[in-house]
């Protein structure tokens, strides 16, 4: 086992010497103002073996979970997925993928009190395809997610040795994490996990790290600042480290590294709403005020692209054959560009209960003002889309949660040198497979209380007694429709009595002599 | 009433009213984000592009028609500079158009040739109910492909009045491999074609003889011609496109799994069913009531007095009966009322023909408020709002159909017969 704790500080963060304190057998942080990684890398062979079933028909599990709250991603650790949980899959034989990972994901997501999230047996049935696109070739799932409750229980019960406390209390403290991210893949053959928290809690973070009581296992721990490097695409860092149980005092430390995840130095930031009255076709509107929308610093020959990228619940969806228009009065009046990449469920009349994978994702490039000058004003692109009809319900509606897009420019260079080792690196997130690897990208800041929104979908009002029963719309149906029938027999019936079934011409004979 | 005394004005009226709309549609088009141009002309034209690059035309979704319609919007595929480009994508938009023009003309050839009807009558007729009606030319210069349906309905009957069976069935089995519902005409003018009709002889009175005397010649002929079309255009598009040409044009129809709210009285109990509410399945009868009037009942019993009112009623009855029903399918009915309301009592008695209007209106207008609520407010209008509108919606065409049925017993759709009863009033 292996873990690595970071504590970045801003750089208005106070700090003195006397917060952290390193003995050769453990290291303490005293009310320490700085966001903090914390990543524990543990072997395949050390897990639980349902888990250990899973990872070895994988060659590739990525899971990005990111809390609703909105918080500041800061770097080295900038890049944002859209809150909720986050799989990348990818199989090690493509026909063989992994049941287990369903009964995986049922523990994680499914006790949930409003869970709404598709069930699987087999991935493939609820995870959808990546675009043709995409450097990364994984099946993709998503599902709202406003807690990890249920995979701290799970990390507790069942990778957890019996009685270790600080197992305990590292997979409690995932429950006030940010965002939460956990990586396999069969060349390592180990499995990360790493919290963010952007924030200390109340006082500051105070910890006790024991040394290791293993020789095998390591602890390192870093308290850093960040600043932009001397190149656009590099980040500075500077500050202490220390290898606990190993190292006598911390060594101070300065180096620089490429990112391809870089924070925008002014503040810029967007907000998600739907207008109501939302009905059936719900528009997100994405605002950023004008003065966030300042080309990235990026090096003056890079190709920049503000753009958004979508995680829609099945619930709702947008009409690609719309959306992927080049028609420019449409395009100007949403102040959209182009729609770059799709993937997933874009059936465009299926209710949801028919529909089997969990949404879709969306990568859309937005328009930019043409003047060069940004004002105060603020710049909204808005997405128009559609909701699915619902099963039906007591009160008459349901929610479905939208999770609000990320927003961020993407900058290409045609620079093909390979970029070095970035010790914080972060890919499988979705969108950043969507780019070439030559891209860097710049997050705008969601600015809201909640990164999810809740819209009210109309459906089938259906109570247990009373007029809105299901019965009553099926009795009431069958009445309907059979005296409407019956009348038009009647009809029928009352003119081959009068004139029988032949022509009216032959008048005086067959039939029709009753008549007369 | 001399708006309706020249042919040529009456129908130049009419282009000059589809020209103008494809101008200005054209126009919008390129002056606005919203367009005129319907989503369903975009899914025909996507298809037409598809099978110009030698492509299935099913690799566009929603695309549920046969590939004859992607063929012969071809010509919208054609790539060229603005003005040009302009021109090849409205071509299909002009073949509808067409369409119309060409289903109006054959109404008035049928209206003064088989019906003896003074051309200012039938002018009347039909430019009010057809030509001129703003909605037939909207929804064909929108894009919309019922004007075919229109020709292709108003051919059958030219060639059965005609009396060429060959022809006419060749016409049925087009009609129904471009959307299934014209088999129904199938069987009144099986029905109507009997020996008299067809100047055959009568011998013998036997229980043999009697199912000889049923084959007539003409039935024959009118049978096979349209199994044979059928067949051979089903089997070309299979060869062609193989499954996936089933599976959109016909499997879709009994599989189809969008529930969304129409006109249909079916509708808030598909709904249930499908979100698996119901506890009896009612809707798997849903066919009974509409094949038993439509197949049997209707062309049974009115056929011989007039296959006119009767192909009217039975579309009616269809559309009324119908598991789904969208604005669209007013259309089908649409270019048959001209031969049934001259005679109707919904034109004899006045206060009769206004009521039934006003209902119908109202019946629409109270399921689109209903609609509205629930497609763009957002409220949860299913029940009590759609679910009643629905039934009333239903109610009344089944009491119009009531009507319709009974003008149909006592017509006399014989042209001779017309004649006199027309020279005695």
């Amino acid at each position: 086992m292996k873990r690595r704790i970071t504590f970045v500080q801003r750089i208005d963060a106070g700090f003195n010497p006397q917060q952290v304190t390193l003995t050769p057998s453990s290291l303490s942080v005293r009310g320490l103002d700085a966001a903090r990684e914390d990543r524990i890398t543990v072997e395949l062979d050390q897990l639980p073996e349902q888990l250990r079933a899973v990872l070895e028909q994988s060659s590739g599990l990525h899971l990005r979970w990111a809390s609703e709250r909105p918080y500041d991603a800061l770097a080295p650790f900038a890049s944002r997925v859209s809150p909720g949980l986050h799989v990348h899959y990818t199989p090690l034989k493509a026909e063989d993928s992994s049941e287990e990972l369903c009964t995986l994901l049922r523990t994680v997501v499914g006790p949930d009190e409003d869970a709404q999230y598709k069930d699987c047996t087999k991935p493939e049935e609820s995870f959808i395809s990546p675009p043709p696109s995409t450097r990364f070739g994984s099946l993709q799932y998503h599902t709202h997610l406003p807690t990890v409750d249920n995979l701290a229980k799970y990390i507790q019960d069942n990778v957890c040795t019996k009685g270790s406390t600080e197992c305990h209390t590292q997979a409690n403290a995932l429950l006030s994490a940010d965002s939460v991210d956990i990586d396999y893949d069969s060349i390592s053959h180990a499995l990360t996990v790493s919290g963010f928290w952007a924030n200390p809690p109340q006082g500051g973070w105070n910890d006790e790290i024991s040394k290791p009581s293993s020789a095998a296992d390591q602890i390192e721990f870093g308290l850093l600042g960040a600043e932009p490097g001397l190149e656009p695409e590099e980040i500075k860092m500077g500050g202490l480290l220390a290898v606990v149980g190993e190292d006598q005092k911390l060594k101070p430390t300065m180096f620089s590294f490429p990112s391809r995840h870089q924070p925008l130095i002014e503040p810029s930031s967007y907000t998600v709403s739907f207008t109501p009255p939302t009905g059936l076709h719900p528009e997100m509107s994405i605002t950023i005020p004008g003065s966030s929308l300042k080309r990235p610093p990026a090096p003056s020959d890079a190709t920049c692209g503000l753009h958004t990228y979508l995680t829609l619940p099945s619930t709702v969806f947008g009409d690609q054959y719309q959306l992927k228009t080049t028609d420019p009065l449409f395009l100007e009046s949403h102040n959209l560009a182009a729609l770059n990449a799709l993937a997933g469920e874009t059936d465009l009349e299926a209710p949801d209960w028919v529909v089997d994978h969990w949404g879709s994702t969306w990568l859309l490039e937005l328009a930019t003002p043409k003047s060069q000058e940004t004002g105060p004003s603020n710049w909204t692109a808005t997405i128009p889309l559609h909701l699915r009809y619902l099963p039906p319900s007591e009160s008459g509606y349901r929610t479905a949660h939208i999770p609000w897009p990320i927003v961020f420019w993407a900058c290409t260079t045609e620079d093909e040198s390979e970029a070095g080792p970035n010790p914080f690196d972060r890919t499988n997130l979705g969108w950043d497979g969507l780019f070439s690897p030559q891209t860097t990208f710049y997050q705008l800041q969601p600015a809201g209380d909640r990164l999810v929104e809740d819209l009210d979908v109309p459906v089938l009002r259906l109570s247990g007694e009373g007029l809105f029963k299901g019965k009553s719309i099926e009795l009431g149906t069958c009445a309907v429709i059979s005296l409407g029938f019956l009348w038009v027999l009647w009809k029928l019936l009352r003119v081959a009595w009068v004139s029988g079934v032949g022509s009216n011409d032959k008048i005086g004979r067959g039939v029709h002599d009753k008549k007369d | 009433m001399g708006l309706f005394n020249s042919a040529p004005r009456v129908f130049l009226a009419a282009t000059a009213l589809r020209l103008a709309l494809l101008v200005y549609g054209g126009w919008q088009d390129a002056h606005s984000a919203l367009k005129y141009t319907d989503i369903d002309y975009m899914v025909f034209t996507d298809a037409a592009r598809y099978v110009a690059n030698g492509k299935s035309p099913y690799a566009r979704d929603t695309y549920r028609y046969t590939p004859l319609l992607a063929w012969m919007l071809v010509p919208t595929a054609w790539e060229g500079p603005t003005p040009w480009s302009t021109l090849t994508f409205a071509f299909g938009k002009a073949l509808f158009a067409l369409s119309d023009i060409l289903a109006g003309w054959l109404i008035v050839q049928l209206l003064t040739r088989f019906y003896r009807f003074p051309m200012e009558r039938a002018l009347r007729y039909v430019a009010t109910v057809w030509l001129w009606n703003p909605m037939v030319a909207n929804i064909s210069t929108r894009g919309s492909s019922e004007g075919l349906l229109g020709v292709l309905v108003t051919a059958l009957l030219w060639a059965t009045l005609t009396k060429k069976p060959i022809l006419a069935g060749f016409i049925l089995g087009l009609a129904v491999h471009f959307k299934i519902y014209p088999f129904i005409y199938g069987v009144s003018i099986l029905w109507w074609w009997d020996a008299e009709r067809d100047g055959s002889s009568s011998p013998g009175s036997g229980l043999l003889s009697k199912a000889l005397r049923f084959l007539t010649p003409s039935r024959v002929k009118f049978v096979a011609a349209a199994l044979v079309s059928f067949v051979a255009l089903n089997t070309v598009m299979y060869l062609q496109y193989g499954q996936s040409f089933l599976q959109h044009t016909f499997l879709h129809h009994l599989t189809r799994i969008d529930h969304r709210h129409n006109f249909s009285p079916y509708s808030s109990l598909l709904y249930l069913t499908a979100a698996g509410g119901a506890e009896t399945h009612f809707e798997a009868l849903a066919f009974i009531p509409q094949i038993v009037l439509v197949v049997i009942a209707l062309p049974l019993i009115l056929a011989k007095k007039s296959l006119t009112t009767t192909m009217l009623a039975q579309t009616f009855a269809f559309v009324t009966f119908n598991k789904v029903c969208t604005s669209q399918y007013f259309l089908w009915y649409l270019v048959l009322l001209p031969f049934y309301l001259p005679s109707s009592s919904l034109i004899r008695k006045p206060t009769l023909g206004v009521f039934a209007a006003i209902l119908w209106v109202l019946g629409q207008a109270l399921w689109l408020h209903q609609g509205y609520n629930l497609e763009f407010l957002g409220l949860p209008s299913f029940v009590p709002g759609l679910y009643f509108a629905g039934l009333l919606f239903f109610s009344v065409n089944v009491w119009i159909l009531g009507i319709i049925v009974q003008d149909g017993g006592e017509a006399a759709d014989e042209t001779e017969e017309m004649t006199e009863k027309y020279k005695a009033r």
